[in-house]
């Protein structure tokens, strides 16, 4: 594995090496793909074929035979592939036979409406209920695991996946169980099922906390495995974004992500930034950006990349210039990464809008030549961006053409407005007291 | 006893007793001296009574008896001493005499019940009265007789034992076989006496000593003389033979060895032994040592021997004591490096006899002699650090003895050796905890130290122990960087100890890199260790080792430029107004509580020598100058307004500030405080310039290294937080100003300027705002409260504080009682947060949410608190 990570580029923007170890070889290869992509696209053939071989070692193991085999072929333009493959696919085929074999009669019976019908919630109850009615033994259950196990390793990742839901509501090995639900998280994501993919994601999580609580040590490395699988989701599918960004925002998570993997907080951002058109709550919107702020401020001393340092510079130096650069140098980032490719256009977008809100924020007074140029735009389209802004959000400023300025007008916060604010509930509230005490 | 005496002359009365005993024990022949043996058993009970009674009626007797060639010895003596001497001696030997009889006494009634226990407990204390029997004197001769026949009547016993099949109770049992080790033990120092004494039963007790006094008339004035004189010792030297206490020769050949120490290690811990002495007597046995046991055994005993003489609490181990110790020490290590069968261990059981050392059984790959060399390391450690203690750190008196560190180290790196080739072996079970002390102990000495120091003091370690010795926990190769020591030296107590050990373990490392400038790894230890929640349970070294080490964290934050880190992780120490009794560097006067002698005896034990010290002026310092530049923006910014009280970032500060108002002339600045006063009066004035000039006017800055880097970072600091200060004060007073003009009065960068700025406009600090045209900060009116609007903010601040306290009261009082309410105060107290979050929308809630920026704070309970305002 270590020889496509060389292969990659290494130009600090990529971060595939950090991430990579935290990842289940199936999920890798997507990444692996994406730069095999890439390279093509930028027409760089060795580097492709580079990746091309790394491709094939790291499948070697799976069961995938046909398609390194056919990986191979197009490596070293070969139309038949070597024996050793279709000898291998051979030994696949039979386990594959023999595992069908065992897990025949159970799968049989639990597609039965009547057997289906008889599982109760207890998982012994449900054992024993087999076991008398249907003959179902331990092996039987196991033999499913292993079964699921296979498939995956095979690239069915839909049916390894039912395996392996099958497995869990049977299976009373506990160890075993949360095994099955990192396998069936993994076969979600493959299978692109985002949707199972979140619930999963809640069991791993649930099982890290109730499971490992007494090993802090295995809990991070779980979280830290469960927060780089759960980037797919995150990127993959809106309804993810929330739950998994609570997650990610939650103490314990965040923790881990500052002790053991900072450069998730690139994601992190990416996240939280590209969320904010999608303004429907934006008070936490207000607070995770806020959050993000923090944390990038502390592990600034240990990750920092483009995206960090748009914030670093937005936020923390309140210097527009270097925001401006930072936002440039992350867009190239954006593009180049597997995750943050699809929403490139979104993220700048979001971004522009938060240099153009602090902005407005401090200065009273633009050019718009300059306020264009910090955006990265030129004064036409810039003109038109912030007078789309300004309709938009509604804001309060004018544009001045004759001296190419935006004007802002602050209102000032009226101290009346103030009291009168705090005040306001103070009567209602008294009242529900007084009917709580005299009850 | 004296009637024993009395009827041994009578009598053979030795003889009949003998045969009574056996007749006891036998239980056969009953018809011999009948009438007398019941005669005897009848005064068994009065016998204690008899005996003192004897002693007034007979002391004419005694002169006959074994007293007379006491007292011969006394009166041999008696031309050089007076009356008086003569008297006093006399009465005293009279004594031990009478006690010496009543156990013999005991003893034969014991032979006569076969009562084993009385038997065994009364020899014990017959040995133990013949021993402190004034040497050079004749053993008495009952003494004699008595072991002689307790011998017989043992061997007897245990004849009879096999025979019969009844059996002792188990008591009985056990004390006669103690009694028959005891025997055997003794009886060898008198085998010549017993052997007379069984050759003529009858007139042993009264043959005279003539032949036998020769001996003693001839080292009589010798022994006088020792125990008149103090002193005597050399006058003993200068002859052939050294004469012990009592004038007994001491023969001090390798055979002899074993008694000599076995004869100081039961007086040890007893009254009125003189250690010295017993010292040197230990010294001359090491030099005639000649196997590696007689060797490893006298260290042994010569080390603690010499760890006896500090004991106690105030007293301090004599330098030339530990100089030995140490020595003796390292030839120890040396001997068991040299001769692997032996070796010691804490485990082991005593090799009980002294006629023959222990040889290898085979099947045995050693022979263990029980001890332990971590103890005696531990001590000899605990034994210089009290020197230092004592010793003013001013004089060449502390340096001196600070340099025998060095010689400390190498022992106890060559300890730990001896114990990891110990553990290769796995046959042996070294204690775990033996191994996490000394390497505790190594890493005791290097933490504090810089990385220079300790590479000297690694370097001459592995000199000194040769080039073909290497260490499994530190590795010649690898341990060479004295970082990478620390680190390994903590990985290994890490995993291999527990509780306190590992909390110090990981303690010294902090402080290690935070003195190493490693701000944020020694950061993020500290801060994930979560020691603070626990450290107030652990001993008070071990908290002492904590604020240490959180002081070293603070002072690097500081060094780093990190200001705001600094001054927050030092408020603890700091702010309490005790750090000298914290960080155990001396003795807080306490004005008010009395305080027992104990305690600050205690107190005096913790101090750290003054080597370990933190620098307290340079704590002050950087504290005041951190508290200056966070502190003078803040009052500058609430300004009149009324809740000024509320954000107090270090109340010491506050004080001192306070208090240097007061003064009506303030003279040029003498101490480290009044220059960072003046310098805080400067900045407040916006006079920034006059202000770095005071603040790098301080001579302390010297101490740190890097001195020009870090005054720079002041002065590029103050400037900032000038014009922080600046904008603050006189915003009121302007509609607008040119950046430019800020720029140039403070001597900073436009950008830097506009962008420090746009961090006040953003954190809603400064309600003003930039324009981009002119390039002038816009100031905007009517955010300047009045009296009457900032009022009422605060009033209706507590209005609301008020309600949300009645619910969480009442909330607390019906918990889970009251439905009704939970829903209805539910709704009550959403609309409070709205109201609540409107208002920090207003300029004077923006500071709050800078402060939580840091997120790194050490400190919790109510100086947290009071921080995060």
């Amino acid at each position: 594995m270590e020889d496509i990570l060389k292969a990659l580029p290494a130009d600090g923007a990529s971060i595939m090496a950090n991430v990579a170890p935290h990842l289940s070889r199936h999920l890798l290869f997507p990444l692996i793909q994406f730069e095999g992509d890439q390279a093509e696209e930028k027409g760089d053939a060795e580097l492709a074929k580079k990746i091309l071989s790394g491709k094939i070692k790291l499948l070697e193991d799976t069961n995938m035979t046909d398609y390194v085999a056919t990986l191979y072929c197009d490596l070293h333009g070969v139309a038949e592939p070597p024996a050793e493959y279709t000898k291998k696919r051979q030994d696949v085929l039979t386990q594959l036979d023999k595992y069908e074999k065992e897990t025949e009669q159970i799968a049989n019976l639990l597609t039965q409406d009547e057997v289906v019908n008889g599982l109760r919630s207890d998982k012994v109850a449900n054992l024993e209920f087999l076991k008398n009615q249907h003959g179902v033994t331990l092996e039987m259950v196991n033999a499913l695991y292993d079964f699921g196990q296979f498939q995956f390793r095979c690239g069915q990742y839909g049916p390894a996946a039912d395996m392996l839901y099958q497995f869990r509501v049977l299976s009373t090995d506990n160890d075993k169980v949360a095994a099955a639900t990192w396998g069936k998280l993994a076969s979600e994501i493959l299978s692109t099922n985002w949707e199972s993919a979140v619930d999963e994601l809640k069991n791993v999580r649930e099982g890290i906390d109730t499971r490992l609580f007494n090993n802090p040590r295995a809990q991070l490395d779980h979280r830290t495995m469960l927060i780089h699988w759960s980037l797919f989701p995150l990127f993959n599918f809106e309804g993810a974004r929330e739950p998994i960004l609570d997650m990610f925002f939650s103490a314990s998570y965040i923790n881990t992500i500052q002790t053991s993997c900072p450069w998730i907080l690139r994601y992190l951002i990416a996240a939280v930034i590209t969320g904010r058109t999608r303004a429907r709550n934006s008070s936490v919107q207000q607070k995770q950006l806020k959050d993000i702020v923090r944390y990038v401020r502390q592990e600034a001393y240990e990750y920092a990349d483009p995206i960090t340092q748009f914030v670093n510079a937005l936020y923390i130096a309140h210097d527009f210039d270097a925001a401006r650069e930072a936002l440039r140098l992350s867009e190239e980032v954006c593009r180049s990464d597997f995750f943050l490719a699809a929403s490139t256009d979104a993220f700048v977008n979001a971004a522009r809008h938060l240099i153009c809100e602090s902005y407005c924020k401090i200065f009273s007074r633009m050019n718009i030549r300059d306020l264009s140029a910090k955006l990265g735009l030129n004064p036409d389209d810039g003109e038109k961006w912030i007078v789309n802004l300004i309709r938009e959000t509604r804001l309060d400023a004018k544009i001045d053409s004759q001296d190419g300025t935006v004007i802002m007008n602050h209102p000032p916060n009226n101290v009346y407005q103030q009291v009168i604010e705090k005040t306001k509930g103070g009567f209602f509230r008294t009242q529900v007291l007084n009917a709580a005490v005299s009850k | 006893m004296s009637r024993f005496f009395r009827s041994g002359g009578d009598d053979s009365s030795s003889e009949s007793s003998s045969d009574e005993e056996e007749l006891y024990s036998g239980e056969e022949d009953q018809e011999l001296d009948q009438e007398q043996s019941e005669e005897e058993s009848d005064e068994f009970e009065q016998s204690e009574d008899e005996s003192e009674e004897a002693d007034d009626k007979e002391a004419g007797d005694q002169k006959q008896g074994a007293f007379r060639f006491l007292r011969d010895n006394v009166q041999s003596d008696s031309e050089g001493s007076d009356d008086e001497v003569r008297d006093k001696v006399k009465s005293a030997q009279v004594k031990r005499l009478d006690e010496l009889e009543t156990s013999i006494k005991q003893i034969e009634n014991g032979q006569k019940n076969g009562d084993w226990t009385l038997i065994s407990n009364e020899f014990d204390k017959l040995n133990r009265q013949v021993t402190k029997l004034p040497a050079g004197s004749k053993i008495p001769k009952p003494y004699i007789k008595v072991i002689a026949e307790i011998e017989e009547s043992v061997n007897e016993a245990l004849a009879k034992q096999k025979v019969t099949p009844k059996k002792m109770n188990a008591t009985q049992a056990r004390a006669l076989n103690a009694v028959k080790q005891k025997v055997k033990k003794t009886n060898k120092d008198y085998q010549d006496q017993i052997a007379a004494y069984r050759e003529d039963k009858d007139t042993y007790l009264w043959s005279s000593d003539e032949e036998e006094e020769e001996v003693p008339v001839a080292k009589a004035p010798k022994a006088v003389k020792f125990e008149d004189v103090a002193g005597a010792e050399e006058l003993a030297d200068e002859g052939f033979a050294t004469v012990g206490k009592g004038g007994r020769t001491l023969q001090y050949t390798p055979e002899s060895i074993f008694k000599h120490l076995r004869g100081i290690m039961e007086t040890r811990g007893k009254k009125n032994t003189d250690r010295l002495d017993q010292i040197k007597v230990m010294e001359k046995l090491n030099e005639i040592a000649n196997t590696p046991y007689q060797q490893i055994r006298v260290l042994l005993t010569l080390v603690s021997a010499r760890f006896d003489l500090g004991s106690g609490t105030t007293n301090i181990m004599p330098l030339e004591h530990w100089k030995a110790a140490e020595k003796e020490l390292s030839q120890l290590l040396t001997i068991l490096a040299n001769t692997p069968e032996y070796i010691v261990l804490e485990n082991v059981e005593e090799w009980d006899d002294d006629e023959k050392p222990p040889s290898l059984q085979p099947g045995e790959k050693y022979i263990k002699v029980a001890g332990s060399i971590v103890s005696y390391i531990e001590r000899l450690d605990d034994e210089l650090h009290r020197s230092l203690q004592s010793i003013d750190p001013h004089t060449s008196e502390y340096i001196e003895r600070l340099q025998d560190e060095g010689a400390l180290y190498n022992v106890i790196f060559r300890g730990l050796l001896y114990y990891e080739t110990l553990k290769k072996d796995e046959t042996i079970e070294v204690p775990q905890d033996s191994v996490n002390r000394i390497i505790m102990r190594r890493l005791e000495h290097v933490y504090f130290k810089p990385a220079q120091v300790v590479k000297t003091f690694e370097e001459n370690c592995w000199k000194a122990v040769g080039d073909n010795v290497d260490s499994t926990t530190t590795p010649r190769a690898e341990a060479q960087e004295p970082s990478e020591l620390v680190n390994i030296l903590c990985a290994y107590l890490y995993t291999h100890s527990e509780g306190i050990l590992r909390a110090r373990a990981l303690l010294s490392q902090v402080y290690f890199l935070a003195l190493h400038d490693d701000y944020y790894k020694a950061r993020d230890m500290m801060l994930m260790s979560h020691l603070q929640e626990t450290v107030t349970g652990f001993d008070i070294q071990s908290q002492i080792l904590y604020n240490r080490t959180l002081v070293q964290v603070g002072l690097c934050a500081f060094r780093k430029g990190l200001i705001y880190d600094a001054q927050n992780t030092l408020q603890e120490i700091c702010g309490s107004g005790r750090q000298k009794e914290l960080l155990a560097q001396g003795v807080m006067m306490q004005r008010y509580s009395q305080v027992s002698p104990e305690q600050e005896r205690l107190e005096k034990q913790r101090q750290l020598p003054f080597h370990m010290h933190i620098n307290l002026e340079l704590l002050e310092c950087v504290y005041l100058t951190c508290s200056m530049l966070l502190e003078i923006p803040l009052l500058a910014q609430t300004g009149s307004s009324p809740d000024v009280k509320k954000r107090v970032i270090s109340k010491t500060y506050r004080r001192m500030l306070e208090y240097h108002e007061r003064q009506i002339f303030t003279g040029p600045p003498e101490n480290t405080r009044d220059h960072v006063m003046q310098a805080s009066k400067a900045l407040a004035a916006g006079e920034w310039k006059k202000s770095i000039s005071f603040i790098h006017s301080i001579k302390i800055w010297d101490l740190m290294p890097n001195t020009e880097e870090i005054k720079e970072m002041l002065s590029k600091q103050i400037q900032e937080e000038g014009l922080r200060t600046y904008l603050f004060t006189y915003a009121p007073f302007y509609d607008t100003l040119a950046v430019e003009t800020l720029s140039n009065m403070f001597e900073l960068d436009s950008t830097k300027v506009a962008a420090i700025i746009s961090k006040m406009i953003s954190h809603e600090e400064l309600a003003a705002s930039l324009d981009q045209v002119t390039n002038n900060v816009i100031f905007r009116k009517g955010v300047e409260l009045s009296r009457l609007q900032s009022l009422a903010l605060a009033l209706s601040d507590k209005a609301s504080a008020l309600i949300e306290t009645n619910e969480r009261t009442l909330e607390q009082r019906t918990q889970g009682t009251s439905n009704a309410f939970e829903r209805q105060g539910g709704r009550g107290r959403g609309g409070h947060r709205g109201g609540a979050r409107g208002g920090r929308g207003g300029p004077r809630g923006g500071g709050n949410t800078q402060r939580q920026a840091g997120g790194t704070q050490f400190t919790g309970g109510a100086l947290g608190a009071a921080v995060r305002g």
